[in-house]
């Protein structure tokens, strides 16, 4: 076989690496991918020593019938098929002849809406899958041609690639983990992917095993994971994060920022207005709002940003979409995320430019020294440590506003008039006095609302202490 | 990068150009320079209000940020209004600060402009002695709107006692729009006026 095989090459012209699994060892073996699981069958079955009939071809969850056709299956170089020994049943059904793979199951509309309530009224039954492709809501979808094109594409961050990649969704026992694992639904939307314990399905690894253990307790589950599916795989360890709010624009949804309307993937806003923005633009979104210090620190989620038109209940759940950053600006996400950890547990950061590295000091102490850039200051104004009480800001040369980091500065001596009608307004900063965030004005009334989400203090920028209806009526405009 | 700003403002641009508002003569926008980082707005006064028949100049400065952050507006054309600053023009609007959303447009802020000054919220002020006067005097509040309209914005002309008091204040060497800032902020009392700018 071995000899016919090597004979063959000469005529193959595209060879394909893959690794059978069987219950005792592992097979690597050369392939057209124009063979079908027959042809699959036939080769390997002398090689264990079964007949092609005793077997049956396992991948991402399925049993693959006869005639699929290898280069349909969305098989990548040294995939694994697992083939397993057909018990001596009687047959579950009549037409039981395996079925197709699950990238053909799958289609794009069913995973597009994030919104449940449209996923849940398709329910299919075990095996019975030719109905799902016809399933769909959508009135569009008729001819064959267009089922092809609707494809599913899955994104993923690929800790290989290091970068977004299209990825290949795969299925195994959630208890052995083993791929010898067949499901009994296909999955219908992100949740039954996503979570765990959704999908049951039978573990043909070592049948005995995970039955007998779990017997009594719970049925086996499946355990899906995706792949990358644009390098070599590295073995069944090479996993890669389901990007899954990255799809295909497949309703031609408009980007909410520049109005385009992209052909490529586009990134869904979890909202239930599902909001498109194109993948350009989700960039510009996240690295804008992480120069303003506008992500925010979830409880459950971590550093995030909601819908930016404001949609209720909008949060970016898995953070691994910011991966979508260039490696400088995840850098700055990481380090502004632990900052921002670091001023929630009551810290404060260096304001030395450039540095701004998380400081946890004893809060009676008013002499802070930064372990990053070993710059010395004050807790209190932010400037270089001084003894005795805080002086006015340093500002170039418009000192004439007496400002004072002490909150015993009362709103009265306020200039009104003069600065007022000063048509030039210097843009210069000051530190929110809630959580020391420095915050520029741009002109403008005195009222100042933090920039940093998560803060929203309200303050006035004469007093430097909160925003009262005393500042309103005394400097509101200087 | 792209520029999004200046794509997504290019785009709104003829959106606003070919609105049936522009075609009323409600708004207007116009180009101040070919970067499509400043604009200038116009919009009319509403009907029925102390702003009828007045046209109202806005600088409208387009951020890097746009769309993720609201378009920085203020009047050029002076105007009394509670929510906007008799002095810099600068606007108190939600949609223009914290309430502002990816997917409005220029012509929304325009059109909610026009909204503003048809129903004002001295609750929410930007200009605290506007807001007092709305509250406590409302028709000494549309008497000075509409002379401020008739002054700035080319309105039609309402109260020639109005006239007569700032020409008084202007002979005693008083320059014309601090004359008129004070008599509005005193409900045109010419003598608490004279006595504050002379103090
Ligand atoms: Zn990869
Ligand atoms: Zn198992
Ligand atoms: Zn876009
Ligand atoms: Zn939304
Ligand atoms: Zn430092
Ligand atoms: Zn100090
Ligand atoms: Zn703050
Ligand atoms: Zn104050």
């Amino acid at each position: 076989m071995l000899q016919l095989l090597s004979s063959k090459k000469h005529i193959i012209e595209n060879i394909l690496r893959i690794y059978i699994k069987t219950s005792g060892n592992t097979l690597c073996i050369d392939i057209d991918p124009k063979y079908d699981i027959r042809q699959i069958k036939n080769i390997v079955a002398p090689k264990i020593g079964l007949e092609p009939d005793e077997l049956k071809v396992i991948f991402a969850g399925k049993e693959l019938a006869d005639n699929i056709v290898i280069e349909d299956c969305d098989l990548g170089e040294q995939s694994i098929l697992h083939v397993v020994k057909v018990k001596e049943k009687v047959p579950k059904k009549i037409n039981d002849y395996g079925m197709k793979p699950l990238c053909e199951i799958l289609d794009d509309s069913m995973f597009s809406p994030i919104s449940e309530s449209r996923n849940n009224s398709i329910s299919v039954e075990a095996n019975d899958v030719a109905h799902i492709l016809n399933n769909d809501t959508d009135a569009n979808i008729t001819s064959n041609q267009q089922v092809l094109v609707k494809k599913i594409h899955f994104y993923v961050y690929c800790p290989t690639c290091k970068g977004l990649k299209q990825g290949k969704l795969r299925v195994r026992c959630n208890f052995c983990k083993s791929g010898a694992f067949t499901v009994h639904s296909d999955p219908q939307n992100w949740t039954h992917v996503l979570e765990n314990k959704q999908i049951t399905g039978t573990c043909e690894n070592d049948t005995q095993f995970c039955e007998d253990i779990l017997q009594n307790r719970e049925p086996t589950f499946a355990e899906f994971y995706f792949k990358c599916s644009e390098h070599i795989s590295l073995g069944e360890n090479d996993q890669a994060v389901p990007l899954y709010l990255i799809r295909p624009n497949l309703k031609q949804i408009q980007c909410l920022a520049c109005l385009d309307i992209s052909y490529d993937a586009v990134f869904v806003f979890p909202c239930q207005n599902d909001h498109v923005m194109c993948l350009d633009c989700f960039k510009q979104y996240c690295m804008s709002k992480l120069t303003e210090r506008q992500f925010w620190q979830h409880p459950e989620y971590g550093y995030t940003l909601a819908c930016p038109n404001g949609c209720a209940d909008s949060f970016i759940k898995e953070i691994h979409h910011f991966r979508l950053l260039d490696d400088q600006n995840y850098d700055r996400y990481h380090r502004f995320a632990t900052e921002e950890f670091v001023l929630q547990s009551g810290g404060l950061l260096c304001p030395q430019p450039g540095c701004g590295m998380g400081i946890l000091a004893d809060t009676d102490c008013k002499r802070i020294t930064c372990q990053g850039c070993k710059y010395v200051f004050c807790r209190l104004c932010l400037q270089g440590y001084h003894i005795g009480e805080c002086g006015p800001i340093e500002n170039d040369d418009l000192n004439n506003q007496s400002t004072s980091c002490e909150s015993e500065l009362s709103c009265n001596n306020g200039n009104n008039g003069e600065i007022a009608s000063r048509t030039t307004i210097k843009i210069m900063t000051k530190p929110c006095p809630s959580c020391k965030t420095p915050t520029e004005r741009d002109g403008g009334c005195m009222h100042m609302i933090c920039t940093r989400a998560g803060c929203k203090f309200h303050w006035c920028w004469v007093c430097q202490t909160e925003w009262t209806t005393e500042c309103m009526g005394d400097h509101w405009f200087g | 990068m792209a520029n999004i700003a200046a794509q997504r403002i290019k785009r709104e641009f003829k959106e606003v150009i070919r609105s049936e508002e522009v075609a009323k003569c409600a708004i207007k926008v116009e180009l101040v320079d070919n970067n499509y980082t400043e604009l200038k707005g116009e919009i009319a006064g509403p009907p029925d209000t102390p702003y009828e028949g007045g046209n109202f100049v806005l600088e409208i400065k387009v951020p890097e940020t746009y769309p993720f952050n609201p378009p920085k507006v203020r009047f050029i054309t002076k105007i009394w209004h509670p929510n906007i600053s008799s002095v810099t023009g600068a606007i108190c609007l939600d949609i223009l600060k914290d309430q502002w959303a990816a997917a409005m447009t220029l012509r929304t802020v325009l059109l909610s402009l026009q909204a503003l000054l048809a129903a004002a919220e001295p609750d929410d002020p930007q200009d605290a002695v506007v807001a007092r006067q709305y509250k406590e005097n409302l028709e000494m509040f549309k008497l000075t709107a509409r002379h401020w309209t008739n002054a700035y914005a080319g309105g039609p002309s309402v109260n020639p006692e109005c006239d007569d008091k700032i020409k008084r204040l202007v002979d005693m060497g008083i320059e014309e729009h601090q004359a008129r800032v004070a008599l509005s902020s005193y409900n045109w009392d010419l003598e608490r006026a004279t006595e504050q700018l002379f103090s």
